[in-house]
């Protein structure tokens, strides 16, 4: 089960300012992460920093599967990690099933048609994602939870082995939520490795095997949910008082203002 | 594919008619038919379908079905270098105009998109900077008018309008290189053109250097539009009409749309050459006119409509 590990890693948009500074932190296989933080805490470029998109800088190391990120080839990058940006522009004119083929690109010429393994592999994420049956719509035509799935499967057609998902619960209603943690909960026990950030703990907190707090750019605290989910960690992260609670049934947790009471 | 049999069978019929099109009618020898309305005819399958793969390259690079090389000024750009060219450029080889119009695509493209900034793309902020290339690249033109001797300013008003007339094979020949390299440097990423639907970060994860392959295809554009521009003159619109028809009808995937654009274009230009030549017979109409008459209406509806329906 391939770990995601990150020594000494920092990022950022401009020479000379970082959003991302001195981070360590190793994903364990197999397991799901959460990334949480303060609007602005670099959540986001710390996912596009680890992808090492060429529009940002970045120092120290990625090493995934135990080995340099950059090391590996451009197909052996697309079937290791997989990245759902917040929001990705929607492609225009392209039904879901084309979108979702978009995800094999890595794995044939830049002009190649689709073959059959390619319309099986499609045809098996979007029946995981729940969205065969808009298969022939237009993903422009979709509502934002559909369009989040269709995005998810095409992502998911790569294969990969670890997943960064930049909020994917955002925008989300109760039944697309508890979709998409399923999903990503069969994944983990599949041995995929999923990092994914978000604002509400609650319908996401129980499917934590650990997380991430950062802040300004710097991880605050990281470890079990019961570790670091507490009144203390959370009011110090968010500036504001916190009460954390977890439901004794089902484990989920919620977060409250401690001022409500 | 239904689409790719109705535009062979149009073209082919677009052929036949153009070959019996012309003052003379059908009773004009061969020698007419070959050298002066079959030629024209080639000039306006290679023109038609340069433009209509630089609309459609354009419009999955930056998002924006509005972006064409006529709207976004590309055209306007190739115009002020390759006219510069065939004005003061006398006794040249027509080539120079398809180079120099190249050029002049080239650095409108870069202007374009600079002043629209990164980020700003997707909305109306490219074709508005695109607005301003056409007016200054307009005004230049106006200029290198009024500059011109008498002599040659019939020349270069014909030009500007769009002008397939020919005597002869020259202009084809000059054209003919430009289309092949701008239509082959598309062809051979149209699977990479579907990634940039989906944005630059999605291309990147999935082994896309973005900004290496807009480089290219932002190139490939500027050399189909220009080259065209240098030899026929700015003919508008076929990079908006047809890329649109098309992706109404057989969806947005570039590996069919490319293809379907450069026939369908060759299409839209053949038939409008027929129509030019037609309306004010015995005389005839430059082709841009009718291809701005067909499209001007079709960019305000598109305009109306709104982002949606794009």
């Amino acid at each position: 089960m391939p770990e995601l590990s990150l020594k000494g890693f920092s990022a950022g948009y401009r020479r000379g300012s970082a959003a991302i500074s001195g981070l360590d932190f190793t994903l364990p296989g197999g397991e799901i992460w959460g990334l949480l933080g303060p609007n602005g805490a670099g959540k986001s470029t710390l996912m596009k920093g680890i992808l090492g998109f060429p529009w940002l800088w970045r120092k120290g190391s990625v090493l995934a599967d135990g080995k340099p990120f950059e090391g590996f080839s451009e197909r052996e990058k697309a079937s290791l990690i997989g990245y759902l940006p917040q929001d990705p522009p929607v492609p225009q004119g392209l039904t879901v099933t084309e979108t979702v083929l978009l995800g094999r690109h890595p794995f044939r010429s830049p002009w190649a048609t689709d073959s059959a393994t390619d319309r099986e592999a499609a045809k098996e994420v979007m029946e995981e994602c729940g969205i065969l049956h808009l298969a022939g719509r237009l993903t422009a035509n979709l509502s934002g939870g559909e369009r989040r799935m269709v995005f998810l499967a095409s992502v998911l057609v790569q294969k990969p082995m670890i997943l960064l998902l930049d909020e994917p619960g955002s925008g989300l209603d109760y039944r697309h939520t508890a979709m998409l943690w399923e999903i990503l909960d069969r994944l983990a026990s599949r041995g995929v490795s999923v990092f994914a950030s978000t604002h509400r703990l609650a319908m996401a907190g129980e499917h934590f095997s650990g997380a991430m707090f950062l802040s300004g750019g710097r991880c605050i605290a990281a470890g079990s949910p019961e570790e670091i989910f507490t009144p203390g960690i959370m009011s110090a992260v968010y500036g504001i008082p916190l009460s954390v609670t977890r439901d004794s049934g089902a484990g989920g947790w919620s977060v409250s203002s401690a001022g409500d009471r | 594919m239904k689409a790719l049999r109705w535009l062979v069978l149009l073209l082919a019929a677009g052929i036949a008619v153009s070959a019996v099109t012309g003052p003379m009618g059908s009773s004009a020898p061969w020698s007419v038919v070959i050298s002066l309305r079959l030629s024209r005819t080639a000039l306006a399958i290679l023109a038609g379908a340069s433009l209509a793969v630089a609309g459609a390259v354009l419009q999955a690079v930056l998002r924006n079905v509005l972006a064409t090389p006529y709207t976004l000024g590309v055209s306007a750009g190739a115009g002020v270098t390759a006219g510069a060219v065939i004005l003061f450029g006398i006794g040249i080889s027509g080539y120079w105009a398809c180079l120099a119009g190249t050029g002049g695509a080239l650095a409108a493209t870069l202007l374009v998109t600079t002043l629209a900034g990164r980020g700003s793309r997707e909305g109306s902020t490219l074709i508005l900077a695109g607005v301003t290339i056409n007016v200054l690249g307009a005004s230049l033109l106006l200029l290198m008018e009024y500059l011109s001797p008498a002599s040659r300013l019939m020349e270069i008003v014909r030009w500007m309008m769009g002008d397939l007339a020919a005597a002869g094979y020259s202009r084809v020949f000059y054209l003919l290189p430009f289309t092949v390299a701008g239509t082959a440097m598309v062809l051979l990423r149209t699977g990479t053109l579907n990634q940039m639907l989906a944005g630059e970060e999605l291309a990147e994860t999935r082994g896309v250097n973005t900004r290496r392959e807009r480089a290219v295809m932002l190139t490939a554009s500027a050399i189909l539009a220009g080259g065209t521009v240098g030899a026929v003159g700015p003919v508008g619109f076929v990079g908006l009409v047809v890329p649109h028809v098309l992706r109404r009808i057989t969806g947005g995937d570039c590996r069919r749309l490319v293809p379907l654009s450069a026939l369908g274009g060759a299409v839209l230009l053949v038939w409008s050459d027929i129509v030019s030549r037609i309306v004010v017979s015995p005389g005839e109409l430059p082709v841009g006119i009718i291809t701005a008459l067909i499209g001007g209406p079709y960019f305000l509806h598109l305009l109306r409509s709104g982002p949606d329906h794009y």
